[in-house]
């Protein structure tokens, strides 16, 4: 703005320079179309700081900030102008921008011991709502060496432990800070959520631990009723590996455990010491195959059988598939020799029939019908076992 | 309450010295000359003054004894020494802390003792609480390298008579009582363990703050059901039914061995059903499982019985119009003691009953009853 200096008491000096104004334009007004912008840029009248400031287009601001970051003013000042410029952005919920300025101030390495700490515990909640509880907690414990009895500091760290779940460590915090002020009420409230959330935690660990035990348990006495029954398993690799006999039944039996079928069906014992399999049928003539979730070892084959072929199966084309005359039969562990299973028998005496071998705790079988020319060509060159 | 004894401390290794002031035990005997015993008391004292003098006296078991019997003179003679005792049991580098808390244990018994006791307490230092140094003491783990200060225990259940006590263990403002819950499973001493009981206990006397008690913010029912639980298998519904900390025990878990504290704890819950709604915040927890349990198991007649009575407050009828709180429920006189004589009949059947049912197994195997 152009303007010559009046000589305050010399009102004919005011006259004139009043004067001027008439016949001299005012350079320094705003633009009439544009006065809304160049307002905004005036520092005093701005809403909103820019976030980068840029000595052309804002050269009134660029010139306040190097006021107030002049690298001539003491560490301690300069500490402190960035504690505050971390507090405004806190305010303003940009946690980021705040750790930036908490992180400037910090770089001042001021020798006042109590603006660090504090420096370091705002940082420490900024860092906290950024989610970032790891390093709040380590900016926390900052703060406790140069102030050990920084209450602000004693709370952002037992928030911080009860974040990251460490609710015993969130007790003790808690237990410190009231030493100093026993009646801190936000750490009384963080205690109470802390211990309940670490007995809570505790019950869990052992409903756990009781969960494991009990199926260990069970599984114990599964593979005890397999073994009393002399029944065969063998684990899913069982033509690749020629040690497969050294492995012990415990560890097939563990593998067909984890090894799950796709309907997740599993072997079971009842309360009268019955064991009930999953079981695969298959059909070769027609690639088709039925599950059964739950074969009682002590039912019969023609059980299951009257039951899965009451009604006539979808692939069944020629319609032929009935009760009475489907055939049963296994195939040993090598694959090459059948036996015949009498559809009487019941699942536990097939089982027990030392040529038959259970792969993945799912025992299988192949059904086919005895009349037909598939099931004559089938059995064709291959040893085929009639078994009581 | 527990005796407090004095463990030998560390020995001068002179058989002098200690023949020297164990000559002044006759003079502290209760029965002595009054003056005398003053005099006596002051040498003893005196000998407090020097290392090798305090070494000395921890060593004598049977003068501390007769000291700690000897409190009224005592603190005739020396009435700054319930202080000066204090000040040494809570002092985190003293070695004999646990002889001095020991020694408070047991003049707080008495009631001139233990109001003294208080008022060093208070005067303490300006601004923190003795009481709240004295909790601390207690609730911190090696609190003092060289004394486990089990004995806290019982001093502070004899200072919790006192009302004053009572305010400062059950201020809402502070985490007092809550700090103290979890010593309840210190297996390390059942000393300590004796002491914070009967603290609770007496703390239970305050119905007005039972509703504070059994809510979230101090949650104290589960840590008194956890000595009295075992590690029964209970049924899902039943087990939700539990209180956090009393859910899915190991079979591990062992119930607290000492009767007299299973009897504190009962007690405890007790008292906290003489209110309606302590009476139904008691049953919501799942009391009534613990104790059931606890009763098969319990082999000390006088804590089953106590366990019966639990039980029939917690599945008996609500009580009448005018009796909601049995704490302040008028008992006539005569009523009383009707109510205390059928009590010892019941006591006695019950105990003629065990001695008779022993005396048959006893025949039964051929072995002496014990």
């Amino acid at each position: 703005m152009e303007r010559s200096q009046p000589d305050a008491a010399d009102d004919n000096a005011m006259d004139s320079f009043l004067d001027k104004f008439q016949s001299q334009p005012y350079r320094g007004g705003f633009h009439k179309d544009q006065w809304e912008e160049e307002f905004d840029k005036i520092p005093l009248f701005m809403k909103k700081a820019p976030s980068e400031i840029d000595p052309k287009e804002n050269p009134d601001l660029a010139c306040l900030q190097s006021i107030i970051f002049d690298e001539d003013r003491s560490p301690e000042e300069q500490a402190k102008t960035y504690k505050d410029e971390g507090n405004d952005y806190f305010k303003e919920k940009d946690y980021k921008k705040a750790v930036i300025s908490y992180t400037e101030g910090l770089k001042k390495k001021c020798a006042d011991p109590d603006l660090n700490a504090v420096l370091y515990t705002n940082r420490a909640a900024a860092q906290y709502h950024l989610g970032n509880f790891r390093s709040a907690l380590n900016d926390v414990m900052a703060a406790r060496k140069l102030k050990p009895c920084h209450l602000k500091a004693i709370v952002r760290g037992a928030l911080c432990h009860l974040e990251l779940k460490h609710f015993a460590e969130a007790v003790n915090w808690c237990d410190e800070g009231l030493q100093i002020d026993a009646k801190e009420k936000k750490l009384l409230e963080i205690r109470i959520k802390a211990d309940k959330l670490k007995r809570t935690e505790q019950r869990d660990v052992r409903k756990a631990k009781l969960k494991e035990k009990k199926e260990q348990n069970q599984n114990e006495a599964l593979l005890q009723a397999i073994k009393a029954r002399n029944i065969r398993l063998i684990s899913e690799a069982a033509g690749e590996d020629e040690d497969s006999a050294s492995e012990g039944i415990g560890e097939i039996f563990l593998d067909g455990l984890s090894s799950e079928n796709p309907y997740g069906a599993r072997l079971s014992l009842d309360d009268q010491g019955r064991l009930s399999w999953p079981v695969l049928f298959l059909y070769p003539e027609y690639a088709q195959s039925d599950f059964i979730s739950a074969f009682h070892e002590d039912s019969r084959f023609i059980d299951h059988l009257m039951v899965m072929f009451s009604e006539i199966p979808a692939w069944d084309s020629e319609q032929k598939y009935r009760p009475d005359n489907l055939e049963v039969y296994f195939e040993d562990e090598d694959g090459a020799e059948l036996y015949q299973v009498p559809p009487k028998s019941t699942l536990l005496q097939v089982l027990q029939h030392p040529r038959y071998s259970v792969k993945a705790l799912t025992p299988a079988f192949l059904v086919c019908v005895g009349s037909s020319s598939f099931c004559k060509n089938y059995l064709r060159g291959r040893q085929v076992h009639q078994i009581k | 309450m527990r005796e407090g004894r004095a463990s030998p401390g560390a020995s001068s290794g002179n058989v002098c010295p200690e023949a020297e002031a164990a000559k002044l035990l006759p003079f502290l005997a209760p029965g002595a000359r009054a003056d005398l015993q003053a005099a006596a008391v002051q040498h003893v004292l005196a000998l407090t003054g020097a290392e090798s003098g305090r070494q000395l006296l921890a060593g004598q078991q049977a003068l501390l004894q007769a000291l700690s019997d000897l409190h009224e003179p005592l603190l005739a003679a020396d009435p700054g020494l319930p202080a000066r005792l204090l000040g040494r049991a809570l002092d985190p580098q003293w070695p004999w802390a646990e002889e001095a808390a020991a020694t408070l244990a047991n003049l707080s018994r008495e009631p001139a003792p233990c109001a003294a006791l208080m008022a060093a307490l208070a005067a303490v230092e300006p601004g923190q609480s003795g009481l709240e140094r004295l909790v601390c003491a207690l609730c911190t783990r090696g609190y003092n390298a060289h004394a486990p200060l089990h004995y806290l225990g019982p001093l502070l259940s004899n200072l919790s008579q006192r009302p004053a006590a009572r305010a400062f263990l059950l201020d809402p403002d502070r985490c007092v009582v809550q700090r103290l819950l979890p010593l309840i499973q210190r297996s390390d001493s059942s000393v300590r363990r004796g002491g914070v009981v009967g603290t609770l206990r007496n703390c239970c006397f305050e119905h007005r703050h039972h509703e504070w008690l059994l809510g979230p913010e101090v949650d104290i029912l589960p840590f008194l059901l956890l000595p009295l639980a075992g590690p029964e298998d209970f049924s899902e519904e039943e087990m939700n039914r539990l209180p956090v900390d009393l859910q899915y025990l190991p079979p591990e878990k062992q119930r607290e061995p000492d009767a007299d504290i299973r009897k504190m704890l009962i007690e405890a819950i007790m008292l906290l059903t003489a209110t309606a709604p302590g009476r139904q915040q008691v049953r919501d927890q799942g009391t009534y499982l613990i104790l059931r349990e606890l009763h098969t198991w319990e082999p000390e007649p006088d804590v089953r019985l106590a366990c019966e009575k639990l039980i029939q407050v917690l599945i008996g009828d609500e009580p009448e119009y005018g009796m909601e709180n049995l704490l302040e429920v008028q008992v006539p006189e005569d009523v009383e003691r009707q109510l205390q004589q059928l009590d010892r009949e019941q006591q006695q059947q019950q105990l003629d009953r065990e001695q008779q049912q022993l005396a048959q197994e006893s025949r039964v195997e051929g072995t002496a009853p014990t």
